[in-house]
């Protein structure tokens, strides 16, 4: 089973030095948190606020690639956790046949938010990751402990 | 690689990367690129951090336990059977070079604009040539690289000249 997943926050963990790109189901009752590096993060960052840059960044690059082979992101999913590594598949539709590509959740959502694709989680990534325990940790940073992204 | 693929526009210098230098308390990166035939002819281009470090990787054929942003454009050149052709440092405007990516498939040649780092990444995965068109050479900053990497052996670099946005 898979679930429907959208791109709710992205954050800056000063514990860790890294970003972390929250994504939460429709009701709010699933969250899963992916930490990710600060060039991701300011590629999530500038699809997510619908900034154009004056050139194209590695996604939009990318996104052009796919574009000019008429090649369709048709979804993204985060299928595993293992040893604290998320895994991601892109699904690609080209010519009529779909393609299954492997890629890091941070490129696979980069690349989902430019092409208007949704993001979908298994329910096993879901279920390993502890939410209450992260809500919590969420509930307790302090508004100073959050960075201004500086993509 | 300067035979494999023959470019059909004229005027055109194949260069290879030379080398990928840091400037200390910066967030950017040096990629050095050489002529093919003559590896004193040098060409520096600025990036950022993450583009210099992307450069680096592959720069050393570093494997890395998951893919990173280019080696999954690779790969989607692989699933959709294309070609990365070649790489143009095609033009320079205000400071900021530009490349074009040449992708063939079923025989059909297509351009993508990008920027140079990102051009350079997939030229050194996909093992394609890159060439800078002789107009970029003629036109480049004339200071001289040895004056100017004597400055940066000393530590002392000021603002860049050429960078890329």
């Amino acid at each position: 089973m898979i679930t429907q997943m959208h791109i709710k926050q992205l954050m800056f963990d000063p514990y860790n030095n890294a970003y972390i790109v929250v994504l939460r189901d429709e009701e709010h009752s699933d969250v899963i948190p992916i930490w990710i590096g600060k060039s991701e993060a300011g590629s999530i960052s500038m699809a997510m606020e619908n900034v154009t840059p004056p050139r194209p960044m590695t996604h939009d690059f990318m996104k052009s690639f796919l574009d000019a082979y008429n090649a369709k992101v048709i979804s993204v999913v985060i299928t595993d956790l293992s040893e604290h590594t998320y895994f991601a598949k892109i699904h690609l539709m080209y010519e009529d046949s779909e393609y299954t590509v492997d890629a890091r959740p941070s490129d696979a959502i980069a690349l989902a938010l430019r092409s208007n694709a949704p993001v979908f989680a298994n329910d096993t990534v879901i279920t390993k990751q502890s939410s209450e325990e992260l809500e919590q940790w969420l509930e307790n940073l302090k508004p100073e402990d959050f960075g201004k992204l500086d993509s | 690689m300067s035979t494999a693929n023959p470019p059909k526009e004229q005027g055109l210098v194949e260069y290879r990367v030379d080398r990928l230098l840091e400037e200390a308390n910066t967030d950017t990166r040096i990629v050095v690129l050489a002529k093919q035939d003559d590896a004193l002819d040098t060409f520096p281009i600025w990036v950022g951090a993450a583009e210099g470090n992307a450069i680096k990787l592959a720069l050393d054929a570093m494997l890395t336990p998951r893919p990173m942003s280019h080696d999954l454009i690779k790969s989607f050149a692989e699933h959709l059977n294309v070609t990365i052709q070649r790489v143009v440092i095609a033009d320079v405007k205000s400071s900021t070079y530009y490349a074009t990516v040449y992708v063939a498939n079923k025989g059909v040649e297509r351009t993508i604009d990008a920027r140079p780092s990102d051009a350079i990444s997939l030229a050194l995965r996909a093992h394609c040539p890159i060439y800078i068109t002789q107009d970029v050479l003629t036109r480049r900053s004339t200071t001289n690289l040895d004056a100017w990497l004597s400055k940066l052996e000393s530590k002392n670099i000021g603002t860049p000249e050429v960078q890329e946005i």
